[in-house]
């Protein structure tokens, strides 16, 4: 429906498409809002961009009744009804859901605040995020960060933030999220450096044959 | 023509050439065949091929040596790479191998006429030679160069692909040997994760090419080995390093696609099994190509089964050079007469035009031969242990540098033949015992105990009676060395410095312990006195691409990068930010947010969400001016100094609901400001309720300027109401535009007409963008990139932090005096700024705006204002050519004497002419008055 306003046509009501970052190669479609790349891929190494998903950035006491509540500390990760929660720094956290869920997490966030003084904030744009999965996902993350992946030091659930490609950038060893039984890497960064970080992923997993792979929107990526 | 395998043995036990697949290649210009597993000298010496290189000094035919990878006589070219060790590499079908460092050709090399003159060649004439004088520097270079070695590189070469790779493990074992075999099992199977790093293409280190017996225990160590998945194997790879705390580089060769790889290790515990390096015997000809070491013999045998030679001479003082003598003897090489070193025996020279012709014993016995084996003892490869602490000693009864034992750390271990000798099962008994050891200690367990591995008694043999070469790399002779000592260099560390022997590309592996005895011959010293040299890490050549690895430069773009591209942004690198200078005519842009209106991608502008009720504190301390009075719907511009009172970074903060704001800073300051922010609140004012969150990128930031510009903003914006007395000039608002929810607006005006700054959820960045310009079609809009803003905002006389400013600009300075309010309780830099206003003000520099005379003058930025005699008073800040005004316009920082309106200054340009300007009243040159901003 297009209506007259000026002197030119514009539609009565827009259609606003989201679109991720990353490019993925491959036929493109848009799904429950977002452009996105349709290729999905089943190589040994999978790099996937998961940015659709919700992201919600909570800062409270590191002690706090929130904090409590979440009941994850600082460098590590769990899931909860289909929300991740990441530590991501002291009295810091990344919350993690299905797409579009953004303002209901914070909304859940607030309410188990119980009188703290709690900032939940919607960053699904201004955050790239991606999974890297496979059996060589370690290998293929260790040619570009300096961290010791091993189980012993970087077991499931494992959160931190470090360098990766020069990038800082939020990492999260998820098997359960792949629920593939592989190992899996969450990695989040900066929006704006998104694709950046996407290509050095596939140039350092280029010796195993990662692939690319396009956004899993239908929030079971988280 | 295909070089015939006149050399190529029948199939030897334990070869690891495959015959089913012969591979071509080119050696100097010809055509050559050799087999899958052949080295490329290997493969060369059966095809006949014995020359493979001319000496760095004297220009002499040189052959294999040790057919190592530090055989000094096999570097040759292959294809674009220079310096590849071709008694190492792998040969690959295809290749074109050229010899370097001759000239014009490995047969005839003009510089061979540097050894009829060799001996006014001595040590140090280089240096002393060429030194005076100096201004003949220039020309001497030309000639030395062509004598220098290495190959050639070209300019048109791809750059190669490199990478890194990190590794935490709890043992590496550098070296894979019996005993380091045993070691990595061992230290396995006591719950590790083990690294085995292996310099040869294959594991197994001398038993490779030791007999049936050797081979069949050599299976069953790699047996042990593959059966244990927490042992990596990395071979062709070498541990090149020992840092501080167990950071152990490891170069891996041709991996994943790659040339080469620096492994970077942190390890828990290192084992040094680096084994033994068989060392050369100095006597007259020993150089000539023929002279060949016992185990470059077996290896040439067993492993590529190339026959070394058709009539041998074998001079042995040890059970390697008898075995070596019983290798030829079973593949039909004629052993003319074998040596005994432990009874005494051994030779006076080696003689021969190009190649061994005749070897001459002591009674003056010539025999002729084309082979002379020597087996005279051995050098312990130190470097890692030496790295981490150890200072060797010279062990006499075994006649070589072993470990002290004394200066590791606990962390650090040694096995197999670095630390004594013995059966292949003690090796592999004492391999076993020190990584358990190292497993222990990586668990944090005190460890058992090692079984000692002493040193077998071997003859001290070094030189013959006769002078012949103790280091080939770098031609330096035992007559060197001698006149070295007699020169008064009559220590290991300055004889090597002086005459450079163990300097060149083998590093000391051949040659130190020769040079060391020659010197102690010379000197009277006993070697133990004398001592070894310190072996420093790389212990083998790193490339430079391999040290840079990939070239990570992480770079950012707005969600419109790809409109940008689409639309011929020429990009503009600002810091790490990717930006549209302009789309092609950058004035054409100004003119048009003037008449019309302009769209720009502004989304690198750092963006911080504040929330919290303290904010406002946070603020009044931050900026240099009053916020507690900021209301809801607001938005302020803010100044920040540091506690300097200079100016560190501006922007505007608008307050959207009681406890929630945004700042805005500038796109370089972005990071600085949220560290600045986090000091305080985490330092001095942690009772704050303040949280910081940073949102630069979560936002699409697009300006949209213009006359039109609320025109267009009705098109798009849905739920707020645009007109002038609704949303004002520095207001804020928060609504719907082009159907996306959640984006912020402010009216804000940096290039001086009316603007709406939007900051849209980025991931819909592309789409507003799009939206606005089809909605903008009829009312001319057109993007404008960075240049036209800039043009723009210095029309309108505002400034540019960091530009405009500099590191001691204060705020008074920069014309922001009248923001300071000194009345605030405290706020970052009052102090200092108190102090300027009050001592100061009458001296400091001011930011005036200038109007060069001659309309058409553009002076360049940081062209110097001057006095009449050339004394400094400033220098412009900002200049560009007006496309409003049609004359060029320009900001400066200027004495106050000449600050004053209407004074005419001179402008030096950097052509050395000089312009004249007039400071004007007011910074903005358009519109000074703000009403089309606020229109």
């Amino acid at each position: 429906m297009w209506t007259r306003k000026g002197c030119v046509c514009v539609p009565e009501t827009w259609t606003p498409v989201a679109r991720s970052a990353i490019t993925v190669p491959g036929p493109r479609s848009v799904v429950d809002g977002w452009e996105v790349s349709t290729r999905r891929s089943s190589a040994a190494l999978r790099l996937s961009d998961a940015s659709p998903l919700a992201k919600v950035s909570v800062r409270a006491d590191p002690d706090g009744a929130l904090a409590h509540a979440l009941g994850v500390r600082f460098r590590s990760s769990h899931r909860r009804d289909g929300i991740l929660v990441v530590g991501s720094g002291p009295g810091e956290w990344l919350l993690v859901g299905g797409v579009g869920a953004a303002h209901q997490i914070a909304e859940q966030v607030r309410g188990l605040a119980a009188g703290d003084f709690v900032t939940a904030i919607d960053v699904t744009h201004g955050r790239a995020l991606m999974r890297l999965t496979g059996r060589d996902a370690s290998r293929a993350l260790s040619k570009v960060c300096a961290v010791d992946l091993s189980d012993a030091v970087t077991p499931e659930g494992a959160a931190f933030r470090t360098s990766v490609a020069k990038l800082t950038t939020d990492v999260v060893r998820d098997d359960a999220g792949a629920g593939t039984g592989e190992p899996s890497y969450l990695l989040h960064c900066e929006r704006s450096s998104g694709q950046y970080l996407f290509e050095c992923l596939l140039d350092a997993g280029m010796e195993f044959g990662v692939e690319p792979s396009g956004p899993t929107v239908d929030g079971g990526g988280a | 023509m295909i070089g015939t395998a006149s050399r190529r043995l029948p199939a030897q036990t334990g070869e690891l050439v495959d015959r089913s697949r012969p591979l071509t290649f080119r050696w100097d210009g010809r055509d050559y065949e050799g087999l899958q597993g052949d080295t490329i000298v290997s493969a060369l010496l059966a095809g006949g091929v014995d020359v493979f290189s001319r000496s760095f000094k004297y220009s002499r035919p040189r052959g294999v040596l040790s057919a190592t990878f530090v055989d000094p006589g096999c570097t040759v070219q292959v294809d674009a790479e220079p310096n590849v060790r071709a008694a190492h590499r792998r040969l690959a079908a295809g290749m074109d191998v050229r010899p370097q460092n001759v000239w014009p050709s490995l047969r005839f090399d003009v510089k061979a006429a540097n050894g009829l003159v060799g001996r006014f060649l001595t040590a140090g004439f280089y240096y002393k030679t060429f030194i005076k004088p100096q201004r003949l520097w220039p020309a001497y270079q030309q000639v030395l160069s062509r004598f220098a070695s290495g190959g050639v590189t070209s300019r048109q070469n791809v750059h190669g692909y490199y990478d890194k790779r990190y590794v935490h493990v709890d043992v590496v074992v550098a070296g894979a040997g019996p005993a380091g075999l045993a070691a990595a099992v061992a230290a396995a199977d006591a719950g590790c994760s083990v690294l085995l790093v292996e310099e040869e293409y294959e594991l197994g280190g001398h038993l490779r090419y030791s007999g049936e017996a050797s081979l069949s225990m050599l299976s069953e160590l790699r047996a042990q080995v593959a059966a244990r998945p927490s042992i990596e194997v990395m071979t062709d790879s070498v541990v090149t390093g020992r840092y501080d705390d167990n950071w152990v580089a490891v170069m891996q060769r041709d991996v994943g696609g790659a040339i080469e790889r620096l492994v970077k290790v942190r390890a828990g515990v290192l084992v040094a099994a680096p084994g033994l390096i068989e060392r050369p015997y100095v006597f007259a000809g020993n150089d000539l190509p023929g002279v060949m070491l016992s185990t470059a013999v077996r290896r040439l045998i067993n492993l590529y089964a190339v026959k070394p030679g058709e009539r041998a001479v074998v001079l042995t003082a040890n059970a390697d050079g008898d075995a070596a003598a019983a290798d030829l003897t079973r593949v039909g090489v004629d052993v003319v007469r074998v040596l005994d070193g432990r009874a005494g025996e051994t030779i006076r020279r080696a003689t021969g035009r190009g190649r061994l012709q005749a070897v001459e014993l002591e009674d003056g016995t010539v025999l002729p031969a084309d082979l002379l084996v020597t087996a005279t003892g051995w050098t312990a490869p130190t470097s890692l242990i030496n790295m981490a602490g150890d200072r060797p000693v010279w062990n006499p009864t075994a006649a070589r540098f072993v470990p002290s034992g004394d200066g590791l750390p606990p962390t650090v271990l040694a096995t197999g033949g670095l630390v004594g000798d013995g059966s292949t099962e003690e090796l592999i008994a004492h391999g076993r015992a020190v990584g358990a050891l190292a497993g222990d200690r990586a668990e944090g367990r005190a460890g058992g105990s090692v079984p000692e591995l002493a040193g077998e008694p071997h003859p001290a043999m070094f030189r013959a009676s006769t002078h012949g070469f103790v280091d080939f790399s770098e031609d330096v002779s035992s007559k060197d060395v001698v006149a070295a000592a007699k020169e008064g260099y009559d220590s290991s560390e300055l004889v090597k410095r002086f005459t450079t022997a163990t300097m060149g590309p083998s590093q000391g592996k051949l040659e130190t312990i020769n040079t060391i005895a020659v010197l102690s011959e010379a000197t009277g010293r006993g070697i133990e006195d004398l001592g070894t040299t310190v072996w420093r890490p790389p212990y083998a050549p790193i490339s430079l691409g391999a040290l840079a690895g990939r070239v990570f430069e992480p770079t950012r773009v707005s969600p419109m990068q790809s409109w940008h591209e689409e639309h011929g942004a020429v990009p503009l690198l600002a810091g790490q930010w990717i930006r549209p200078d302009h789309y092609g005519a950058a004035a054409e842009e100004a003119r048009n947010v003037r008449e019309n209106v302009g769209i720009i991608d502004v989304t690198p502008l750092g963006k911080l969400a504040l929330s919290g009720p303290d904010v406002p504190k946070l603020l009044n301390l931050v900026y240099v001016n009053k916020w507690s009075k900021l209301a809801v719907g607001s938005v302020r511009y803010g100044v920040m100094c540091a506690e300097d009172g200079v100016v560190m970074d501006d922007g505007v903060t608008g307050r959207l609901d009681e406890h929630r704001y945004l700042m805005s800073t500038t796109s370089s300051g972005a990071a600085t400001v949220w560290e600045w922010l986090e000091n305080w609140l985490q330092t001095a004012h942690t009772d704050w309720q303040v949280h910081v969150t940073p949102v630069t990128t979560a936002y699409a930031s697009i300006n949209v300027a213009g006359p039109k510009s609320r025109q267009l903003m009705q098109r798009v914006v849905e739920g707020v109401d645009l007109s002038t007395e609704a949303f004002g000039y520095m207001k804020v608002r928060q609504g719907r535009i082009a159907g996306v929810d959640d984006c912020v607006m402010w009216r804000i005006g940096f290039t001086g007409e009316l603007s709406y700054e939007m900051h849209v959820p980025a991931s819909y960045g592309l789409h507003v963008w799009e939206a606005l310009l089809e909605a903008g079609d009829d009312l001319g809009i057109q993007a404008f990139g960075v240049e036209a803003q800039r043009i723009l905002r210095l029309e309108k006389g505002h400034l540019i932090v960091a530009q405009d400013t500099d590191g001691l600009t204060r705020a008074h300075s920069a014309g922001l005096g009248g923001m300071v309010k000194l009345d605030k309780d405290d706020f970052a830099g009052k102090p200092e700024l108190a102090w300027h206003e009050r001592d100061a003000l009458a001296t400091a520099p001011r930011l005036v705006a200038l109007q060069p005379e001659d309309p058409s003058a553009v002076p360049p930025e940081a062209s110097q204002i001057i006095t009449a005699d050339g004394g400094i008073l400033g220098r412009i800040t900002s200049s560009r050519m007006s496309p409003t005004l049609g004359h060029g316009i320009c900001l400066a920082q200027v004495d106050p004497a000449v600050a004053a309106p209407g004074t005419v200054v001179t402008i030096r340009l950097p052509s050395g002419s000089d312009i004249t300007a007039t400071v004007r009243e007011d910074l903005a040159f358009v519109d000074p008055e703000g009403v089309r901003l606020r229109a």
